[in-house]
């Protein structure tokens, strides 16, 4: 058998982190009053464990997307950008709508949505045929993409709102369903919570089995690892890219558009913008969760849960230094790369495909 | 006779250097025509109280207006009346054109030796903040006047070379020691860069006399000197002996990468990693190394951001590094491209201003052009794909040869 | 198409043709890789296409698959003409191919590969049918006496068991026509046989079999007929037993072949290079080299044979510094150089001819003056302080290129700009001028022609003239021997056999190298650990 040489480190870092889990359950248990006590009060509240679900949405979402891209043989780095375009796309066709009406019978929360997935997918497939059609650097056109939708996001807004941050919209109600939102623990988490949550624990499944148990994610696999192969066999791997790269526009749309509508209800576009990295941060979870769409779903909840605890602390008004807890996701990610660094990229990622080529 | 000229032609065609230029500049060109038709169409979105009225909507924005003030305006208008040469608008390009040719150098030599390093924009930051906070430090043990200028430049410059350098070595190393993929973790290193500067700022650093989130300013005589005469006016934040440091710094690094063999392991490394090793070349040093310099280009940036444009570190750094990204790409990574690219550059960022005080069309155009710049620049392809539509050299483009003594 | 026509004469003879290629020319810009050839094939017949490397037997191969579309001329399967697009197109026709690097995926099982493109599906489309898979592949197994693991990964199989689920996969798409592409390019000679039998089983049943390849015993042995190919063209259709291997050899080659270099005996002086007791682990982890010992001397060439991927590379590699062996120690001079840099072994006099010019000899991008200086980038002899004297470099670069013939003579082209058997030279030819101690070099004349192959022996044997020390790792049998003072067979990253190359013969040396046990007459000179490791 072959151990793949990931395996070892992100079994590490898995022991790791429960180690250190364990001590601070353990030692908040043991002295409630403590630094360690009120953080754990703060985990275990109800409260942190909502958000974290919620943070979690454009994360979870573009991972499993970007996962799609990259087993096909596409590194698709520009989903931040994916991100950025939904999440605007949504509020501000919501907003000129109008905000709580509904055209034939869907309220226009939905139909920004729709507009912001749709959005998202186009410039997937702009993504697509750059890199496919015209053999671009992947990683350039990626950046370039993120880049762009940087500078189109404010520009749009000043446009349209005189300024970076678009006017709000408001959010997404909470769909209770009877009886299951009932049951204790999981019923608020699972079955008491906004359609974005729904939509992200549905992706996750859905994408796990495309991915494994359907002829076109044995295809994406195969165009990721041996094109040639894929080619030979009869299947046009150019269609099969094509495919798993707008999935991914698709993926990261809803990622975006439910997080805008469903989290936020207005869009900051100045800086970083409202996204502010996540979708980076999705790279680096689906890289540790070895391009598993359940495991994305699980690893995301790591990098949310650490969002949602910080904004606790903040709410909760603890004195502690707002910039540095921030980058504390940040650092997560350049830990688990450490430690998954050697993730194995499947064997063609990055590299277009010429059929002619001997 | 007809086959010479095919084979000049070819030549030519496939020059490297010629085709990058060729499809640089086509690149730009499709960008601007393309962030023209965007100016266009959003400006049927905003309103005014005059436009183009066409097919039923009120177009506001005029893309040749636009490109007119992008241009020009950055120029400070030479082509009107009462132009003079020392005008802001030139000083305010020019001044980015020095600090984006820093980060256009950082991003390059790293993308030589086959690493995409976008953290430039964090080394930037961090080597301001060492910049800052070093000069600050040192002023008060050093004399002032003209001394103090000699010897607090340099030394101001130095940290800010440091402090990057230290900050773009962390990539180098977290990807030769633990092959954490630079192109993330110099993203993440951006972030964490901002946080813990402007935590260190607020800790220790704050400028107390002020409610902005800045440091104290550095004495007047650690700023990088105006030439006398020629020079712009101290007012104008510009100074020529800047420009004449980042292009002695153009030619220096081209040097190294041409003529030392420090710069051909460099950029074997980055073409071929494993002919690098079978030279002789360490992969894992050469990585860190490369970063090391890639950072302190970018830290030097920001010592000169710091020394020229504010005369301190304010917490609220521009994009200079993501810029540089650009410079560096439409310059092909080439270090004397990037002084082209990096004045194109210059004339942008300095033309948002102008088009935010001439025109209603948001300044943020400019970043949306420079990352299409990036997008088509990306592409070769498609501009090699229209080149031979028009140009026909399909028979003149040679096959890796299948027949005589192919590979096994 | 042209001429269908003139394909009348014999359409009761087509009838029984399998595959029958009628005029295929195909033109690459600058290149005719095919010349107005034909090619007839009988069904259930075996047939070799036999010639050179770069002879055009792969692309004649491609235009039947449907990989390349042919300039002129019509492809007939089972006496009816088609035209193939791409692979589907000859898929469906009811042929298909085995290719040399095996379009396999590593990462997926074997039952997945083999019904890849093709896969049955159940719930209106919505999922792969698994068990019918495994049901029609178990069927096709029995069929043809096949035994694979359906649900292993193909990562975890022997190369002979890739090349079964290779088949298998053609089968599984209904294929009547199979064709092989240097099928026993990477098989040891007891899977070639196994492969023979095979070939059996599926004329038997009505297949037909071409198959691509250069040696010329394998086309006697398992062919019923065969067509030469020469620079593009078919010079000849003959049946093998109606030829000599004389004969065949030289309508393949074009003219009389003499493949003996000359090596008289030279004193031999101490001990270059040793190593002792070498172990060395490969990417993945698993023990390639198992405690090897070896001793090359000054003044003679040792030679290393072994089929592809038994070790041989990660033993060459500890050597030239590319790779940390696991155990052991290796010395160089006198001195112990195991944790010696490549840095420092270049310089210390080492030349390595390496075994991938694209990924490691040369650097593509490059043109030949910045070529000639890999390696010795900061050597004395080109670099003054840091500094690189490139029009040193470039007199260096043009007489390498003229000594070693290297075509075309420009040391501004680019390295990717010439063939690969010019590249090649230009390779040997900086490596063996750099006045080395010790020449490693592997497959030194792969890809090379006969002409430059007898210059590039030549000077690999002046070196031993001059009493330098040669290491030479080929899995061409004909080489090693041809040039070897003492021969070593490497088997699972072991030496088997450690002997003089004139104590045995070719069958010998191939039961060697397929890991059979030596008998009393090629008893070892000396064998390394020959007890240690075994079954891994």
């Amino acid at each position: 058998m072959i151990e793949l040489p990931s395996r070892p480190g992100r079994r590490t870092l898995l022991v790791g982190l429960g180690a250190i889990t364990a001590v601070w359950i353990a030692a908040g248990l043991a002295f409630p009053d403590s630094w360690a006590g009120a953080l754990l009060s703060i985990a275990a509240s109800p409260s942190t464990h909502t958000a974290m679900l919620r943070l979690a949405v454009p994360i979870a979402l573009a991972a499993i997307g970007g996962i799609f891209a990259e087993k096909s043989g596409v590194i698709n780095i520009g989903i931040e950008g994916l991100l950025i375009v939904s999440a605007f796309s949504a509020i501000l066709v919501t907003f000129w709508l109008g905000a709580g009406e509904s055209t034939l019978a869907l309220s226009h929360h939905w139909w920004g949505f729709a507009v912001g997935v749709l959005v998202s997918t186009l410039f997937a497939l702009l993504f697509a045929i750059v890199c496919i059609e015209f053999k671009a650097d992947q990683i350039i056109a990626g950046l370039a993409v993120w880049l762009i939708a940087l500078g189109l996001a404010p520009f749009a807004s000043r446009i349209v709102f005189q300024s970076p941050n678009t006017a709000g919209v408001g959010r997404f109600e909470n769909v209770t369903i009877p009886v299951l939102s009932e049951l204790p623990v999981v019923g608020y988490l699972l079955f008491d919570t906004p359609p974005q949550v729904y939509i992200m624990l549905g992706a996750a499944v859905v994408g796990w089995y495309l991915l494994n148990r359907t002829a076109f994610g044995r295809w994406v696999v195969a165009s990721g690892e041996n094109p040639k192969a894929l080619d030979t066999a009869g299947v046009d791997v150019r269609r099969v890219r094509y495919a798993a790269v707008l999935l991914s526009g698709v993926f990261a749309g809803l990622g975006g558009a439910g997080f805008a509508l469903g989290q936020l209800g207005t869009f900051a576009g100045s800086g970083e913008t409202a996204i502010g990295g996540r979708g980076f941060i999705a790279i680096a979870t689906y890289l540790f969760a070895n391009y598993h769409p359940i495991g994305a779903l699980l690893g995301s909840f790591l990098f949310a849960g650490l969002e949602s605890v910080q904004i606790q602390l903040q709410n909760l008004g603890y004195a502690v230094p707002t910039e540095l807890i921030r980058t504390v996701p940040y650092v997560t990610v350049i830990v688990v790369l450490v430690f998954v660094g050697k993730t194995r990229l499947p064997e063609a990622a990055g590299e277009s495909y010429d059929a002619d080529e001997d | 006779m007809r086959e010479d000229l095919e084979r000049l032609l070819e030549r030519l065609v496939h020059a490297s250097v010629l085709e990058r230029v060729a499809i640089s500049f086509a690149a730009l060109l499709a960008a601007i025509l393309l962030g023209g038709v965007l100016v266009f169409v959003s400006g049927a979105f905003a309103t005014c109280r005059s436009g183009l009225d066409l097919a039923g909507a009120t177009f506001c924005y005029n893309p040749m207006q636009v490109y007119y003030e992008l241009f020009l305006g950055a120029l400070g208008h030479p082509l009107e009346g009462g132009w003079e040469l020392h005008n802001y608008n030139l000083a305010t390009t020019l001044r980015q054109t020095t600090l984006l040719i820093f980060a256009g150098l950082s991003v390059a030599v790293a993308f030589r030796a086959g690493l995409f390093n976008i953290g430039t924009q964090g080394q930037l930051v961090v080597g301001g903040l060492t910049t800052a906070v070093t000069v600050l430090f040192a002023a008060s043990y050093l004399p002032s006047g003209f001394v103090g200028t000699v010897l607090l430049v340099p030394i101001g410059v130095l940290a800010g070379a440091v402090g990057g350098g230290f900050y773009g070595a962390i990539p180098g190393a977290l990807k030769a020691y633990a092959g954490a993929n630079e192109v993330i973790t110099t993203i993440m290193l951006n972030f964490i860069a901002v946080g813990v500067t402007s935590t260190l700022l607020s800790w220790r650093f704050q400028d107390p006399a002020s409610d902005n989130p800045q440091t104290r300013a550095v004495p007047e005589y650690a700023e990088i000197p105006n030439l006398p005469l020629v020079g712009f006016s101290p007012r104008m934040n510009f100074s020529l002996l800047a420009l004449g440091f980042a292009i002695a710094l153009i030619v220096g690094i081209a040097w190294l990468l041409a003529r030392t063999a420090f710069g051909y392991e460099l950029r074997t490394t980055g073409v071929q990693p494993a002919a690098a090793a079978y030279g002789g070349v360490d992969e894992k040093r050469m990585t860190v190394a490369s970063m090391t310099l890639s950072g302190a280009l970018g830290g030097i940036g920001g010592a000169f951001w710091v020394l020229m444009e504010h005369g301190r570190w304010l917490e609220n750094v521009p994009d200079l590094g993501f810029d540089g990204i650009a410079v560096s790409i439409l310059a092909g990574n080439n270090p004397l491209g990037v002084g082209f690219a990096a004045f194109l550059f210059g004339v942008l960022d300095s033309g948002s201003n102008s088009i935010n005080t001439a025109t209603d069309v948001p300044p943020e155009l400019v970043g949306v052009l420079s990352g299409t710049i990036i997008l088509f620049v990306a592409m070769p392809e498609f501009f090699r794909m229209i080149g031979r539509r028009y140009v026909d050299l399909e028979d003149s483009v040679p096959a890796r040869s299948t027949g005589g003594e192919a590979d096994d | 198409m042209t001429g269908s026509e003139t394909a009348t004469n014999d359409a009761r003879a087509d009838e029984e043709l399998a595959v029958h290629l009628d005029g295929i020319t195909k033109r690459f810009p600058g290149v005719v890789a095919n010349d107005d050839v034909d090619l007839r094939v009988e069904r259930g017949s075996v047939h070799a296409l036999l010639g050179e490397n770069g002879a055009g037997k792969t692309t004649l191969m491609n235009v039947l698959y449907g990989l390349y579309e042919p300039t002129e001329g019509r492809v007939l399967v089972d006496g009816t003409e088609r035209s193939f697009d791409r692979p589907r197109d000859a898929i469906d026709a009811g042929v298909g191919m085995i290719h040399q690097h095996f379009m396999l995926v590593e990462t997926m099982t074997v039952a997945e590969n083999i019904a890849l493109g093709n896969e049955p599906r159940k719930w209106g489309g919505l999922a792969v049918d698994r068990g019918r898979i495994d049901r029609e592949v178990r069927d096709l197994c029995d069929r043809y006496g096949f035994d694979v693991d359906l649900s292993a990964t193909v990562a975890e199989l022997s190369v002979g068991a890739r090349q079964r689920v290779e088949i298998l996969k053609a089968l599984y798409r209904g294929a009547d026509v199979l064709i092989f592409d240097e099928p026993t390019a990477v098989l040891t000679p007891q899977e070639v046989e196994d492969l023979y039998g095979v070939f059996e089983e599926l004329t038997e049943r009505g297949k037909t079999i071409v198959f691509i390849t250069h040696k010329l015993g394998e086309a006697m042995h398992a062919a019923d007929g065969v067509t030469v190919l020469r620079d593009g063209r078919a010079v000849a259709s003959v049946e093998p037993a109606e030829t000599t291997r004389e004969e065949l050899a030289e309508l393949m080659v074009g003219r009389e072949v003499l493949l003996e270099a000359d090596s008289d005996p030279v004193e031999t002086g101490d001990p270059v290079l040793s190593a002792a007791n070498v172990t060395v682990e490969d990417d993945r982890g698993v023990e390639a080299v198992s405690g090897i010992d070896l001793e090359v001397r000054a003044g003679e060439v040792f030679g290393i044979a072994g089929v592809d991927g038994n070790g041989q590379s990660e033993l060459i590699e500890a050597i030239t510094g590319l790779r940390t062996p696991d155990g052991g120690t290796v010395r160089f001079d006198g001195e112990d150089v195991t944790d010696w840099s490549r840095r420092r072994r270049i310089e210390g006099g080492m030349a390595h001819v390496p075994e991938d010019r694209h990924e490691q000899g040369l650097v593509m991008p490059f043109d030949l003056v910045e070529n000639a200086v890999l390696g010795s980038q900061r050597s004395a002899r080109f670099a003054r302080s840091g500094r690189i004297d490139w029009a040193d470099v470039r007199d260096h670069a043009e007489d390498v290129i003229g000594t070693y013939d290297v075509r075309p003579p420009d040391a501004d082209a680019h390295a990717e700009s010439l063939s690969g058997g010019n590249q090649q030279k230009f390779v040997v030819g900086r490596e063996l001028e750099r006045d080395p101690e010790l020449a490693v070099a592997t497959h030194p004349t792969r890809g090379v022609d006969i002409g430059s192959t007898e210059f590039i022996h030549e000077r690999l044997l002046d070196l031993r003239r001059e009493g330098k020390a040669v290491l030479v790792v080929s899995s061409n049998l004909d080489e090693v021997q041809a040039l070897s003072d003492r021969l070593a067979v490497i088997y699972e990253g072991e030496f088997v056999a450690v002997t003089d190359p004139d104590d045995v013969t070719e069958e010998e040396l191939g039961l060697l190298m397929a890991g059979e046990r030596p008998d009393e007459r090629t008893q070892p000179a000396r064998a390394g650990s020959a007890d240690a490791g075994g079954e891994r």
